[in-house]
């Protein structure tokens, strides 16, 4: 019983982590039609400035605020940049994705290079509410507790923003039709920049939560954009809830085999999305 | 240039590219002449690296070109292939090894490409992506579980008998790839690029070509993949099943350019030399200029080279291009130079190098443009 | 249509046929020089299975014979009157998954060694009668198999380097050597000790291993844990040759002992989240708590003991434990208290031991990456004065002689005095196994004379 609660406790947490950094991606690849596979290295920069923030003697939550900003301006000034232009010298649609995914990888590699030349590759960390709460027998981090209070409430925020403002109603206006939105008198190429100035936000929220209860160092990145594709593939290419559910789902599933085999719970993660992508080749909420 | 020759008098064209295919690999073939097995000459060494990518990204570009299907799982039957060394070095000699590897290669991307039939564009590239990931973990996990290893030592076979053997493997790639652009399967494969569904419609049995070009490409990964385990000496899952494997044929191919015969060959080696240069030059700051080139060359030419270098209007144009790209290699070499005599000697071939992949992105924009004002 | 297919299997055929044949002409004039051509021909003529499946140890003894008739075969190894400085290779992971150890491992050693010497004006050999620099050539392999094997051969081929520097990690070291061996180079090793390399010492007899590991260490743990009263353990190992080796190690040690193993958990490298295990951890009640993991895993794990309040009486850490830059991850000295480490060595050790912790502090003040690691530090630099007293005690460049000389010799370094016994450092010279961090100092802890103070045993609370 208490392992069913802890399975359930850390499958939330880990789900809520999940979920936040994929609708980043997941609205990236929805609206501005860039798959980011260096998705995860805004999630690294903006832990590693996280934690130089600590060490200036910053609030945690302080820096998350800080962290917002920062990150929300360098992917809207990548995506005015390098992929306006990228847009208008491919040709087609088509041509443009694959080679926006392409672009995205060299921006990985410059990215964690860079954050290795200047932060070195030792985990670092910073002390945050390191206690614990008790509850039916089970233990858990207040500061993780924290984390997916946060990272529940942006994601609920989030939601609310895409569903009832302005801004998130033009968007959802572009993902379905760009075209058309733009016959409305859109401006759709700032929509789109804003979307990838978003989805790195969102991924920079997401790396001031990891490190306030993890250790980062400056190759974390990879590792979180490889989640970031599977839920992204899970929940449905451009679905923001289909992203929430898939995180929770994949949260879950690496809890479960955390306790019972940990070794193969990528393995397990692989498994399930060339399996679903078999029975639904638009994963479970993709149109 | 490969657009034009599909008509009249292209025919006799046809058959000199093949012609100078084999006659350009059997002049590589002296280079072994260089030195000896035990002793071979770094050009050797270099070539094998080159010419594994070669096949990597040629054989990429048959299938992923045309079709544009982006497959990612070019280090899973790389990879396959590795293992395949892993297993049984020491019992088969290596072109054996890679036919066992190219065999089994093709058989899993038959399976796979029959079940992935309905997936497309993005869906499809996480997918083969997936793959590489999968098993990955999968034979690590078994290895540690039921071998109580992680990695494996391969069996050490000379440079030399790897090179003649990667020689012949690109050969027969090259001569395919050739051929098949040129022939109704090619064709096939660039309607179901440019619109699948009427590809279906008139006729093309799409599923078929699909998995056909799938899978033979993939022969020859896992065959590359199975010559090049016997230089890696010792292998563990992530280090044959590394997803940089499965990109630089990508990158390399999209730098040449797509579809192309050349492209994928032009990128091949601009790559692997710019990757050596840098790595023994440059370390640290190899990552970061590599991606700023990457940056650059997919903004700049999303065509690739030889896509922008056919967009050119005329042979004045066409002249102009390499002259300019030539000049600013020389340029390079020059600043090198100047440079050793400054007393820092760094450079080698990176400065040619770079200078003629900015001298070329340059002149390719500028000319276009003017054809455009024009 | 059919015409052209024929021409193409044609063509493809006589591709194949004269590059094979090309190949067979090619090998024979070239391998003539060679010592061993017998080999060499037929193996470049890539047909006979046999050859290719030579056995390894006659191709480990084949070059062996080459480079000592080389003096006079390859003018590069003669003595050459105008040579101005020893040249030394290295193919090392700059960046990439691996760019961690060249930053804080071999890395700070090797960089202040080269240094030292070349401030010292160079290694006296006999040989040429002058001091000769040391011309450092460093190449990245960008944390990747395929670059590092071609590197190396890079420096010996194209550069003809005189030594060669160790690769990081076991996994690249099992493929270095090798290749160190068939050009006749010794190599000594760095990071990377263990279990599976005594194959290699075997096979290689000029490749030299210098850490301690599982062998000695895991008895170590032993040792403390019967002196401590310890009565059962949960071991964490990582998927890799490290955590492999040491589990595989401990799981008959302890039972011999009669120390109980609660679990054996094996982890992936890139473990998501390692809740789940320190609440079985704690769940099991095991009075030590073993982890033969990496940092990115060692860490983490510390930081969520901390936070789930799991404090077993004692908290054994794997590579990353004895590292100084732990203090900035885990919460200063106070959060590391009484963490035990594999090691281990501190400057009580000797006068010398001392010397050099202050001097490559000094050397690294301004690498903010830098920080101690009283594991290896001591140990790689003591492998390069090994390295630099037998060049000048050979008098020679000749890596034959010098690899002879190593084993047959004490000498005087950091670490005391060390001499090598089975191509390994013996274990009498090790400044200790285990270490435990008190007050933010490292102390040697082990059952034995090595100890520089008392275990705190049990580990005091978390702060």
């Amino acid at each position: 019983m208490t392992t069913v609660l802890n399975i359930i406790i850390t499958g939330l947490i880990m789900g809520g982590i999940y979920a936040l950094i994929s609708m980043g991606l997941s609205l990236q690849y929805g609206v501005a039609k860039i798959l980011n596979v260096s998705h995860g290295e805004f999630i690294m920069i903006a832990a590693m400035l996280t934690w130089v923030f600590v060490n200036r003697g910053i609030h945690p939550l302080l820096a998350l605020v800080l962290c917002c900003p920062l990150t929300f301006i360098i992917g809207f000034l990548l995506h005015i940049t390098i992929f306006r232009w990228l847009n208008i010298n491919s040709g087609t649609a088509a041509a443009y994705e694959s080679n926006a995914m392409l672009l995205c990888f060299g921006l990985y590699f410059i990215f964690s290079n860079i954050a290795m030349q200047i932060w070195g590759s030792n985990p670092v960390g910073y002390q945050f509410l390191n206690r614990s709460v008790a509850f039916a027998g089970t233990v858990t981090a207040i500061n993780k507790i924290v984390v997916l209070i946060i990272a529940v409430a942006v994601s609920i925020l989030f939601y609310l923003f895409l569903t009832y403002s302005r801004l998130g109603k033009s968007i959802r206006a572009a993902s379905q039709d760009p075209v058309a939105a733009g016959m409305l008198g859109m401006n759709i190429k700032m929509i789109m920049a804003i979307c990838f100035g978003i989805g790195a936000m969102l991924a920079g929220i997401a790396g001031t939560l990891i490190s306030m209860y993890s250790q980062v160092d400056t190759g974390m990145g990879m590792g979180y954009t490889m989640i970031a594709l599977i839920v992204v593939v899970l929940g449905g290419m451009g679905s923001i809830p289909g992203s929430m559910i898939g995180g929770l789902i994949l949260g879950f599933v690496g809890s479960i085999f955390g306790y019972i085999e940990p070794s193969l719970s990528m393995v397990a993660y692989y498994l399930i999305i060339l399996v679903l992508l078999l029975v639904k080749p638009k994963g479970l909420m993709g149109r | 240039m490969s657009k034009t020759n599909d008509r009249g008098g292209a025919r006799i064209k046809q058959q000199i590219i093949p012609i100078v295919i084999v006659a350009v690999l059997f002049g590589l073939s002296f280079l072994t002449r260089t030195g000896s097995a035990l002793r071979p000459s770094y050009y050797v060494v270099l070539f094998v690296s080159i010419l594994n990518y070669i096949v990597l990204a040629v054989s990429w570009n048959i299938f992923s070109g045309p079709s544009g299907y982006i497959s990612l799982s070019t280090a899973a039957f790389f990879g396959l292939g590795i293992y395949v060394s892993a297993l049984l070095g020491e019992k088969l000699p290596v072109p054996l090894l890679m036919i066992v590897a190219g065999v089994i290669s093709f058989a899993i991307a038959a399976i796979i490409g029959v079940i992935t039939l309905r997936l497309r564009g993005v869906y499809f590239t996480i997918f083969t992506f997936g793959l590489v990931l999968l098993l990955q973990y999968f034979i690590l996990w078994y290895e540690v579980k039921f071998n109580n290893l992680r990695g494996r030592t391969v069996m050490a076979v000379p440079y030399n008998t790897v090179f003649i053997c990667l020689l012949i493997l690109a050969g027969i790639v090259l001569i395919a790839a050739y051929y098949v652009k040129r022939s109704r399967f090619g064709m096939a494969l660039t309607g179901i690029g440019e619109c699948e569904d009427a590809a279906a419609h008139i006729g093309v049995n799409t599923t078929m070509v699909k998995v056909i070009a799938f899978a033979a490409t993939s022969f020859a990964i896992g065959a590359s993949g199975a010559a090049k385990a016997t230089t890696m000496i010792y292998i563990d899952p992530p280090i044959a099943f590394n997803v940089m494997m499965s990109f630089m044929p990508v990158l390399m191919v999209i730098f040449g350019g797509a579809g192309s015969f050349l492209g994928p060959i032009i990128g091949a080696i601009v790559f692997t030399l710019l990757q050596e240069q840098l790595t023994t030059k440059w370390p640290k700051w190899y990552m970061i200029i590599f991606g700023v080139v990457m940056i650059i060359s997919i903004v700049f030419l999303p065509k690739g080279l030889v896509g922008s270098f056919g967009e050119m209007v005329g042979k004045r144009k066409k002249l102009l291009l390499i002259a300019a790209t030539a000049v600013f290699m020389v340029v390079g070499f020059i600043f090198t130079k100047l440079l050793a005599a400054a007393g820092t000697n760094i450079g080698g071939l990176v400065f040619p190098l770079l200078f003629g992949i900015i001298g070329f992105v340059i002149f390719a924009n500028v000319l276009k443009r003017g054809k455009e004002a024009a | 249509m059919s015409r052209k297919k024929l021409l193409s299997v044609l063509l493809a055929a006589a591709l194949g046929l004269s590059l094979l044949a090309g190949c067979g002409q090619s090998a024979a004039p070239a391998a003539a020089a060679s010592s061993a051509k017998e080999e060499a021909a037929p193996a470049a003529a890539a047909s006979s299975a046999k050859e290719e499946a030579a056995p390894a140890a006659e191709k480990s003894e084949a070059p062996a014979a080459e480079k000592s008739e080389a003096p006079a075969a390859e003018p590069a190894a003669d003595v050459d009157p105008n040579k101005e400085s020893i040249k030394v290779g290295a193919v090392r992971s700059q960046t990439g998954v691996f760019a961690m150890f060249d930053q804080t491992a071999f890395g700070p050693c090797y960089r202040m060694w080269v240094d030292k010497v070349n401030a010292d004006g160079g290694i006296y050999v006999e040989e040429y009668g002058k001091k000769l620099p040391i011309d450092l050539i460093v190449y990245d392999d960008t944390s990747d198999m395929n670059q590092m094997t071609q590197l190396y051969q890079k420096l010996i081929l194209e550069d003809q380097v005189d030594f060669l520097l160790p690769p990081v990690s076991t996994a690249f070291l099992s493929a270095a050597v090798p290749i160190a061996a068939q050009y006749g180079y010794l190599m000594i090793g760095a990071e990377g000790g263990s279990d599976t390399l005594k194959e290699a010492l075997a096979k290689y007899p000029d490749f030299f291993s210098v850490l301690n590991y599982s062998v000695t260490q895991v008895p170590a743990i032993v040792d403390l844990m019967l002196e401590q009263g310890m009565k059962s353990a949960y071991i964490v190992y990582i998927q890799d040759t490290h955590g492999i080796e040491y589990s595989s190690a401990a799981e008959p040690a302890f039972k011999e002992a009669g120390i109980e193993i609660k679990e054996m958990k094996s982890v992936p490298a890139d473990l998501a989240d390692v809740t789940p295990i320190i609440n079985d951890a704690m769940a099991s009640g095991a009075d030590a708590f073993i982890l033969f993991t990496y940092p990115q895993i060692t860490y983490p794990a510390i930081e969520v003991s901390k936070a789930l309040g799991y404090n077993p009486k004692m908290f054994i850490t794997g590579p990353g434990g004895s590292f100084e830059s732990m203090k900035a991850a885990c919460g200063g000295d106070e959060g590391i208290e009484g963490i035990i480490f594999e090691g281990a060595w501190n400057d009580k050790g000797s006068p010398e031991a001392a010397q050099f912790a202050k001097d490559l502090q000094e050397f690294n003040k301004d690498d903010p990456a830098f920080g101690m690691d009283w594991w290896g530090h001591i140990v790689y630099y003591a492998s390069l004065e090994v390295l630099q007293q037998a060049i000048e005690g050979a008098g020679t460049l000749d890596n034959k002689v010098i690899s002879q000389y190593i084993k047959d010799n004490h000498f005087n370094v950091s670490m005391g005095e060390i001499w090598f016994e089975n191509q390994e450092i013996a274990h009498e010279c090790f400044l200790g196994d285990l270490g435990q961090w008190q007050n933010g100092y490292p102390e040697v802890i082990d059952a034995d004379e090595n100890r520089t103070a008392d275990p705190i045993v049990p580990k005091p609370d978390w702060p």
